[in-house]
């Protein structure tokens, strides 16, 4: 929760200075602050009960991890403060040590989670971080459809699971732009992705458009620079919407995106197949290099990407015209992600870059979208003086 | 010929007393065809209308033209998509162009060149709304070409009963909304509004009578943040360019932004149309009258005395 800021000392150093601070102070102090303590630009965590060591979990990057929470004496109360710059919102869990035993949990003085395919966190949100209001099942928003389909892949040597997006009044005389979502069942159920389009499209910000949301069944394989997926999705699954909806035809009207390992996917299929898709949304890419040796740090799975994207960075080209993409500042990933704003822009794209102060997660790949999908396909906000 | 542009009505509702100050009996014909899908939720504007409104159903009429008519759909839709791709092109060269000019404006010039390179940059800018005018008109009449108005049975049905509920009318209540639908409807009925009709217009509506209308939102998070022409109006105030909802999507607080917006219509009145203002236009060619804030050349905002100047 939130706390009063100002020149106040902080809530913890107040409470340590309790006489007598007995178990009754401390329930009443837990119980009226929860967990963490936001109180500026301050995070103070706590957790409550017998343990040998406890820290605070997380990945941010500048932050030491894990962060060693210290016993306020005399009591079964763990506190670590941190900064916490306005605007941040972090991920983060509690390691307990018991003897030799290590437990690792959600922080249960904090009702804030994020979800994710491996599992769930506790959310520490700065003063100044609020979940976008587009966020939310808004009743005003006419909802689009979500249909359930299978494409028969020859490339992949499978049937491959596809839902595909229709906007609310969905028109078959009128052609849609089309967005090809990485991830798509993680987009839809860690990131809303649903809910934010209908909301995108019903407040004007976001063009009606078509999008396909195409699940992995081995992402570290099949993303990282992979021949087959990306004749999956160029050379069967286009022609395969374009046969069925009413499609822009033209590189301009076709947009690939993905997060993380799908970001890597987008742009190599992109490059695969140049003149095919007109921009990618790119969410925290792993766009690992390395500008000597070989030495990424990031285990085999970057091995691949490692090498696509020293390749690309020798010898730059314009898969796409435009490209949006944004990074978590406390994720690892940001100094690659910086690195190839420049590159992109010298190969001719036009790059709309943003920067969240946010980790390696959905709810920032969610947060994001309310700027980079507008800025990809601009609804008729224009057009409209009510 | 009276028309009267108010600001927006969702808060501050002026437009009852603006019609019951233009003083006539009778049926008023509402166009609400900027709302799409709920034109027909008409019964709030009707009861501001103290229960006078008939409602031309434009947009009602719009689709059912493009349902039952299904050679002129196929022509209006392929202009659509002709267009769309205009404003692609003109989206890019404009923004490039209004980039330029800011660059420009924020170089330093020692041997005081900066003065000739701004006036070209503007010029720049200028002649990219230029050639898009241009190429619009083309495609209009290109579209001529292949579809007209004036021989389809079903859009002439419409047009008839439109008449003849104006006939009945004594004065129109033009809604916001949509711009571009409520330009498309007119443009595809030949909606001509009668000088001896009073016109109470706000919002998309007061854009709609004016001859160019400016689509504007410095705030959007879209690519092309630069005003753009979209189209001619129905020229009822050529002499005005309307910006409704100003304080809420234009930088009221850059001048050197809004003087570049003045210098690209260096002709037109440009007047903000914020919550609560009324504007009286007894003839085609008044300019904004006194108590109206418009952009001036320079780019500050300024509010039109008594004397018909602007009082800074």
């Amino acid at each position: 929760m939130s706390a009063q800021t100002g020149t106040r000392r902080l809530a913890i150093n107040r409470l340590r200075d309790r006489v007598p601070l007995d178990a009754a102070a401390v329930d009443r102090f837990v119980s009226r602050y929860g967990s963490p303590i936001v109180e500026g630009e301050r995070a103070t965590f706590l957790w409550r009960g017998e343990a040998d060591e406890v820290w605070v979990r997380h990945r941010v990057v500048g932050l030491p991890d894990p962060l060693a929470m210290k016993r306020v004496a005399g009591t079964d109360l763990f506190a670590v403060t941190t900064v916490l710059p306005e605007g941040s919102r972090v991920e983060y869990q509690i390691e307990v040590r018991r003897g030799e035993a290590y437990e690792r949990c959600n922080d249960p003085l904090n009702p804030r989670l994020a979800h994710s395919p491996l599992g769930s966190s506790s959310v520490c949100a700065a003063v100044g971080y609020h979940v976008p209001d587009w966020v939310a099942l808004d009743p005003e928003a006419r909802p689009g459809q979500l249909l359930d389909e299978v494409v028969r892949s020859r490339a992949l040597r499978r049937d491959q699971p596809v839902q595909v997006y229709l906007p609310a009044r969905f028109n078959r005389a009128i052609r849609y732009p089309l967005l090809i979502v990485h991830d798509g069942g993680d987009y839809l159920g860690y990131a809303a992705m649903k809910t934010v389009l209908d909301n995108l499209i019903h407040r004007l910000d976001v063009a009606p458009l078509v999008v396909a949301f195409v699940p992995p069944r081995d992402r570290l394989r099949e993303y990282p620079n992979h021949a087959p997926h990306a004749r999956f999705i160029a050379r069967e699954l286009v022609p395969w919407l374009s046969e069925r909806l009413p499609l822009l035809e033209t590189p301009e009207g076709r947009c690939l995106m993905g997060s993380s390992f799908g970001g890597v996917a987008s742009l190599s299929t992109a490059l695969r197949y140049p003149g095919m898709f007109g921009s990618l949304l790119l969410e925290s890419a792993s766009l690992v290099f390395t500008d000597i040796g070989f030495e990424h740090g990031g285990g085999p799975y970057f091995d691949p990407v490692v090498k696509f994207v020293n390749r690309y960075r020798a010898k730059p080209t314009r898969p796409v015209d435009r490209i949006a993409m944004t990074c978590g500042v406390y994720e690892p990933l940001i100094t690659p992600n910086r690195s190839m704003v420049p590159v992109f822009r010298a190969a001719g794209m036009t790059v709309h870059y943003t920067e969240a102060r946010d980790g390696h997660n959905w709810e920032n790949w969610r947060d994001r979208l309310g700027d980079l999908l507008p800025w990809l396909f601009p609804g008729p906000q224009k057009f409209v003086y009510e | 010929m009276t028309t009267i542009l108010l600001g927006p009505q969702r808060f501050t509702v002026t437009v009852t007393a603006a019609v019951r100050s233009l003083d006539v009996d009778g049926p008023i014909a509402m166009v609400n065809a900027g709302w799409l899908e709920r034109e027909e939720d008409d019964a709030e504007l009707a009861g501001l209308l103290d229960g006078r409104g008939r409602n031309l159903r434009l947009y009602h009429r719009l689709v059912d033209v493009m349902t039952k008519d299904t050679a002129f759909a196929k022509g209006a839709l392929a202009f659509r998509e002709q267009q769309e791709e205009l404003r692609g092109f003109y989206g890019l060269r404009l923004q490039a162009a209004v980039d330029t000019v800011r660059a420009v404006r924020q170089r330093s010039s020692p041997h005081g060149l900066k003065s000739a390179a701004l006036t070209s940059a503007v010029q720049a800018v200028r002649d990219v709304d230029r050639w898009y005018a241009s190429q619009l008109k083309e495609l209009y009449r290109e579209m001529g070409r292949h579809v007209s108005v004036w021989e389809s049975p079903v859009i002439g049905w419409h047009r008839g009963e439109i008449e003849a509920t104006l006939d009945g009318c004594v004065a129109i209540v033009i809604a916001g909304g949509h711009v571009g639908v409520l330009l498309q409807a007119f443009r595809l009925f030949s909606l001509e509004l009668p000088e001896e009709l009073p016109v109470v217009a706000w919002s998309a509506g007061a854009m709609a009578l004016t001859e160019r209308v400016v689509l504007f939102h410095d705030f959007t998070h879209q690519e092309v943040t630069a005003p753009e022409f979209h189209d001619h109006g129905l020229g009822r105030l050529p002499g005005i360019i309307a910006l409704p909802h100003a304080r809420r999507r234009l930088h009221l607080d850059d001048p050197q932004r809004l003087a570049l917006l003045a210098r690209r219509f260096p002709r037109k009145q440009l007047v903000l149309l914020d919550e609560g203002t009324v504007l009286l236009f007894p003839t085609a060619d008044s300019p904004a009258p006194p108590g109206a804030r418009v952009i001036a050349h320079d780019g500050t905002i300024e509010t039109v005395d008594d004397d018909g100047g602007e009082a800074g």
